[in-house]
Order: structure tokens, then C-alpha cells, then sequence
């Protein structure tokens, strides 16, 4: 088992390199100088190019990717274009924020889902399974920005049950983290019940009933365990999806996260931040899907540990 | 032997109802099972066998399976018509049952200890320490080495010789009157096989349970067996005690069945196996549903079917043959010719 994580965690030195060399390419290939946007509409030519001189934007690419990456491996992320302040600083202020929504969100996720799956799967084409399962579907298909809407709509302006945007007390949690996590929630439901109905139909759930068991005992004890091996997986790939989707909900509920900066760093072309946002969300999403693998061995160890 | 019953199956009818039709799986069992006797159940693949046993305890997937009519009575208390709540009290405590999969039998993510001791619980009211005092006791009497080690093990830990001792561990744990064991030897290799049913018989003599040994394999029917029961088509054709039954088999199916057994002294000049195919469960001729493969078959054969009619104290059969029936037919033909 600790080998297995060492050998995980090595393979995080490919992703840093990886990710930095992607963002980098695609930040040099989208139109728009970073000089010319820093030194303001109306800039002389001079000072534009002093600017570029400053930040080393004259230097040859790979030269530029170079240093970027020794700086990386010395723990310094650069410092942001456009205040000058450290990359990492920056992050370090947004990022709690960020991993709080997507805790409650994969909260959200695996409790609704799993409570859900489970009714459905207990009574099969039953009137509660239809309709936990036209939900799902439904939210499956809804984009996470539209049901963000509509639920501040209803919730927020309407009834004025919870506030708008804002990320000042629990209360503000709890838009942003259903819009996130009710995608997820779906999937996770799905994947609940037919990996349940599955398990319902073996050999060892027929013993269990042999025995004498009653069906709680049955569905929560000796089938569950086995049903949830497959779904683990499924909330690892969530996780990946909700990282993305932060992006859009941070904007929508005005959320001042790592999603929204990167998004912000972007249209004011400030690489170093972009890079810096990307690379931390990468590294927290390898984190996290090391996490979840090592659950998935303890659940399940009938698995080769190498 | 005593004479007393512990288990009567009356007139079970176990059906399929689908889309496809209905398929008469058990159609009419009766046997009696006594204390401390062994009763073989034995028939080609698909005859009932597996159905006929999970019947008894309604373990039968349902839907599609549906135990239609009969009574299966413990000790005179129907199981077929009882509350649920009332049968999950005889489930693993007084009728128990060993499955034919030994590699899926077992929950994989819970210790086999654990497995064992949770019936302990349930069924006697143990304590947690005490109940896992008793599975290990368990796990050791059915020979298995290290049995504190082996109970904190997960199956696919264990053999396939070993999950099924486990078995065996877990529906003796509570003493049960009956055991049902469909296959336990099947899926294993003839060593283990030999060692599993020497453990079987020697806790029987412990514990006294009456055994319903379900198996297609006749060498093992006369290891194991006092009594015989073969079945046919969701039927039982005939019924004789172990020793008898080889000696003399009646119904022209036994007799094909062992005909088939190569003998070890004599000299053979080829395998006797019988031909044709058994009839589908969704549609079984009128007459005897054997009839097609029989080679004494008369008209009145296809005709009508026979019961399973008492041939002497002790042996039941189910054919034309041993009826009055069969001497009018047999002398009609004579004046029609
Ligand atoms: N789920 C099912 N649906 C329909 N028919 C079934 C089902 N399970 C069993 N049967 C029928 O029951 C018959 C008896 O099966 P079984 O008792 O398992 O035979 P065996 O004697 O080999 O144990 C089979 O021939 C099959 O037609
Ligand atoms: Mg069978």
C-alpha cells in the first residue's frame, strides 16, 4: 500500500510538467499581448515595450518556459501581472474558499446520490424509483450555470430564503454547492442503483437471506459494501467534472475562488496566474484522485495492491 | 433409525411465469425427510433439483418464480404459507443450506468469521465476543488449520475447499434439524470433494440434523444417502432407499441412469446413456414425461400420466409398468394383433 502511494505521488512531477508546458502553449497561441493590456489603453509604444523587457515577454519561449519551471520547483509561482503580488499568495487567499464549495458540493454529491440510488434500488420500477430516477435524469441534462439560476431565482429572490451571492456564512454555501454537486448527485444515483441491483441478484446476497437476515441487514450491510466499490470510482471522475464546473459557479454566485481568478487572469491575459490557478487545481485533482484509488484498495482488496 | 419426520414436502409446484410461458420447474414433490437421515435428491441438470430446495426455505427469485401450490412442513408447521418474520426465524437456525458455488456463496468484503458469527447473533442471542468465540470453534471443527487466522480472512483469501467448509461452518453454526446441501461437491476436485463430504457425515453423527443431499453424481448418492429420491422433469419418479435402489432400480430412468455408471469390474463394452433430451418445463407432454426416451413406453404411456404409486413398503414409483393399468393395456394389444 505505501509503495503503491510513493509510486502515485512520483508520478506528480510528469503532471506539473505536463500541465505547465499546456497552459503555457495555449496562453502563447490565443490572441492578445499581455504588454500591451498591462500598460492600459493609449500606451506609447516605448512603454509597452518596457513593459515586455520587464517581465522578460522578450526573452525566447522556451527560455521563458525554462525559468518558469526551475521557479516551480522552488516553490515560486511567480508574481501575478497585473499587482505584481506573489501567484502564490493570491491562491493561497482563494483556495480555501474553493475547496470549501467543492467539499459540500462532493457532499452533496455522495449523500444525495447515494440515498437516492438506494430507494431506487430497493424497489425496482416502483413509483419511487420512476420517479427518483426522471430527477436524475433531469439532472443529469441541466447545465450546472441554468439550475444555478434557477435555484437563486427561486430561492434567493422569491421566497428570499437564502442570500443572492456572496461567500460570508453558511447560508451562502448552499445554492452554490447544490448547482455543483446536483450533477454529480445524479450520476452517483444511477451508477448506486444499478450497481445495487446487481449486487441484489448474487450468490452471496441469496446466503445472506438463508441465514435468516432481515432485508435492512441484507441491502445495508452485505450488499451495499459491494455496490459502492464501483461508485467510489464514479465520485473520483465527479470530482475532476467539479473542478471545471467551480469555474462557472464561482461566476455565477460571484464567489471570489480559484475558478473565478483563473478566469479573470485569463481575460487580463495574466499568464503567471493562469498558470499558477491551473497548476494548484491540477495538483489538488491528482491529490484527490489518489484518495479516492486508496479507498477503492481498502474497499475492495481483492485487488492486486501493485 | 428413528421414524420420526422432521420435514414433509407435499404436492410442491414450483412455476416460472413470464413472458415465455410458464415453466412448471417443481411440479408435485413429495418426500419425507426423517431425524438424522440422509435423503439424496438426484436427476440430469435442470430436472428441479436446485428449485425443489430453495423452495422449501422461499428463497426462489421471485418474480419470476412462484411456489403455486403444496405445503412444506416443518415438523407439522407449514413454511410455504408462514410470515416472513416467523421464517426468518427458522432460515439458518433450524433448516440451513449449503449452495453448489463455494466462489460466490461468500460476501467478499466481510471476514468469513464475521459471516459466521452474525447468525450466531441473530438466531441465539450471542453476544459479539461470545459469537466469535463460536465461528472460530466452528471454522475449526470442519478442519480448517488456524481457525482464529482464517476467521479474520476475506474469501478470496481461502480456497475453494476451504469456502465451502466455511459453508458448511455457517449453516451448522446454529445446529439446524435439516440441512439442505444443493451440489457442495460439485464445483470441487475429487480429493476435496472426499474430505468435505467425510465432514458432512461426521458432524451429522454430532449434531443429528436430517440432510437433504441434492447431486447428479450416483457415487456419491451411495456414499451418502439413505434414501433416494430421482427426479424427472420437475417430478419425483421414484423413491427407494439407497441400497435397494441400485440393487433394484424400477423406473426405467433409474435403470438408464445407472446403466450409465461404468463399473469397475466388470467388463464393459460401452456406456449405456440414455437417449434423447429432457422435455422443455414450459411444455411437457400429456402422458409420462418420459416417455420419449423410454424403451418400454406403450401407447398408454403417452397417454396418461402416472402417478407415483407405493411398489412395496418402502419404494415409490412413478411409471406405467407397476400398475394393473399396464397388463389391460398389454393384453388389448395382444387381442388387437
Ligand atoms: N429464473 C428462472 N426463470 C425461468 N425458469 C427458471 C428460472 N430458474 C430456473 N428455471 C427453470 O427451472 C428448471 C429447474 O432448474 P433447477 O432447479 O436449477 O435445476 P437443477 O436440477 O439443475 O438444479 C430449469 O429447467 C429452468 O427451466
Ligand atoms: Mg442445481
Amino acid at each position: 500500500m505505501i509503495f503503491f502511494i510513493l509510486k502515485r505521488l512520483m508520478q506528480i512531477v510528469p503532471v506539473i510538467l505536463g500541465v505547465t508546458l499546456v497552459v503555457f502553449l495555449i496562453m502563447q497561441m490565443v490572441p492578445g499581448d499581455s504588454a500591451v493590456i498591462l500598460a492600459g489603453e493609449g500606451a506609447s509604444k516605448e512603454t509597452v515595450e518596457e513593459l515586455r523587457e520587464d517581465l522578460g515577454l522578450n526573452k525566447p519561449l522556451h527560455e521563458q518556459y525554462f525559468s518558469y519551471i526551475g521557479n516551480i520547483f522552488q516553490g515560486d509561482l511567480g508574481h501575478s501581472l497585473k499587482n505584481n503580488q506573489p501567484v502564490l499568495e493570491e491562491i493561497m487567499i482563494r483556495l480555501p474558499i474553493t475547496m470549501e464549495l467543492a467539499f459540500f458540493s462532493i457532499l452533496i454529491t455522495v449523500v444525495l446520490g447515494l440515498i437516492a440510488g438506494i430507494i431506487s434500488a430497493v424497489k425496482p420500477y416502483s413509483f419511487s424509483d420512476i420517479g427518483v430516477m426522471l430527477v436524475a435524469l433531469l439532472g443529469i441534462s441541466l447545465p450546472s450555470f441554468w439550475l444555478g439560476l434557477l435555484l437563486m431565482y427561486i430561492f434567493s429572490i422569491k421566497l428570499q430564503w437564502l442570500p443572492v451571492a456572496g461567500w460570508d456564512s453558511m447560508a451562502h454555501i448552499v445554492l452554490p454547492a447544490i448547482t455543483l454537486g446536483a450533477g454529480g448527485a445524479a450520476i452517483v444515483a444511477r451508477m448506486t442503483r444499478s450497481s445495487m441491483l446487481e449486487v441484489v441478484g448474487q450468490d452471496y446476497i441469496r446466503t445472506a437471506r438463508a441465514k435468516g437476515l432481515k432485508e435492512h441487514v441484507i441491502i445495508y450491510k452485505h450488499a451495499l459494501r459491494n455496490a459502492l466499490i464501483p461508485v467510489i470510482t464514479v465520485v473520483g471522475l465527479q470530482f475532476g467534472g467539479l473542478l471545471g464546473g467551480t469555474v462557472l459557479v464561482e461566476s455565477v454566485f460571484a464567489i471570489n475562488g480559484l475558478g473565478r481568478m483563473i478566469v479573470d487572469s485569463i481575460r487580463t491575459r495574466d499568464i503567471p496566474m493562469v498558470q499558477g490557478g491551473v497548476l494548484v487545481a491540477s495538483l489538488v485533482f491528482v491529490f484527490v484522485n489518489l484518495l479516492v484509488d486508496t479507498l477503492y484498495r481498502v474497499f475492495n482488496k481483492r485487488i492486486d495492491l501493485n | 433409525m428413528s421414524n420420526d419426520v422432521v420435514l414433509e414436502v407435499k404436492n410442491l409446484k414450483t412455476h416460472f411465469i413470464s413472458s415465455k410461458g410458464i415453466a412448471k420447474a417443481v411440479d408435485g414433490v413429495d418426500f419425507v425427510l426423517r431425524k438424522g437421515e440422509t435423503l439424496g435428491i438426484v436427476g440430469e441438470s435442470g430436472c428441479g433439483k436446485s428449485m425443489t430446495s430453495l423452495s422449501i426455505l422461499r428463497l426462489i427469485p421471485s418474480p419470476p418464480g412462484k411456489i403455486v401450490d403444496g405445503e412444506v412442513l416443518l415438523n407439522g408447521k407449514n413454511l410455504v404459507t408462514m410470515p416472513n418474520a416467523e421464517l426468518r426465524k427458522i432460515r439458518g437456525n433450524r433448516i440451513s443450506m449449503i449452495f453448489q458455488e463455494p466462489m460466490t456463496s461468500l460476501n467478499p468484503v466481510i471476514p468469513v468469521g464475521e459471516q459466521i458469527a452474525e447468525a450466531l447473533r441473530l438466531h441465539q442471542g450471542l453476544s459479539k465476543k461470545a459469537a466469535w468465540a463460536k465461528s472460530v470453534e466452528m471454522i475449526g471443527l470442519v478442519g480448517i488449520p488456524s481457525p482464529e487466522k482464517r476467521a479474520k480472512q476475506e474469501p478470496f483469501q481461502l480456497s475453494g475447499g476451504m469456502r465451502q467448509r466455511v459453508m458448511i461452518a455457517m449453516a451448522l453454526a446454529c445446529t439446524p434439524e435439516v440441512l439442505i446441501a444443493d451440489e457442495p461437491t460439485t464445483a470441487l476436485d475429487v480429493t476435496i470433494q472426499a474430505q468435505i463430504l467425510e465432514i458432512m457425515k461426521d458432524l451429522q453423527r454430532k449434531i443429528g440434523m436430517g440432510i437433504i443431499f441434492i447431486t447428479h453424481d450416483l457415487g456419491v448418492v451411495a456414499e451418502m444417502c439413505d434414501q433416494v429420491a430421482v427426479m424427472y422433469a420437475g417430478q419425483i419418479v421414484e423413491h427407494q432407499n439407497t441400497a435397494e435402489l441400485f440393487k433394484n432400480p424400477l423406473h426405467p430412468y433409474t435403470q438408464g441412469l445407472i446403466g450409465s455408471l461404468p463399473k469397475l469390474y466388470e467388463d464393459q463394452d460401452e456406456l449405456q446413456i440414455i437417449e434423447g433430451t429432457v422435455p422443455s418445463p414450459y411444455d411437457y407432454p400429456e402422458g409420462c414425461r418420459f416417455a420419449e426416451r423410454c424403451p418400454f413406453a406403450r401407447s398408454i404411456c403417452s397417454e396418461k400420466q402416472p402417478d407415483l404409486i407405493q411398489y412395496d413398503e418402502e419404494s415409490k414409483v412413478r411409471c406405467w409398468k407397476y400398475t394393473n393399468e399396464w397388463q389391460v393395456s398389454l393384453t388389448k394389444e395382444l387381442v388387437t394383433t
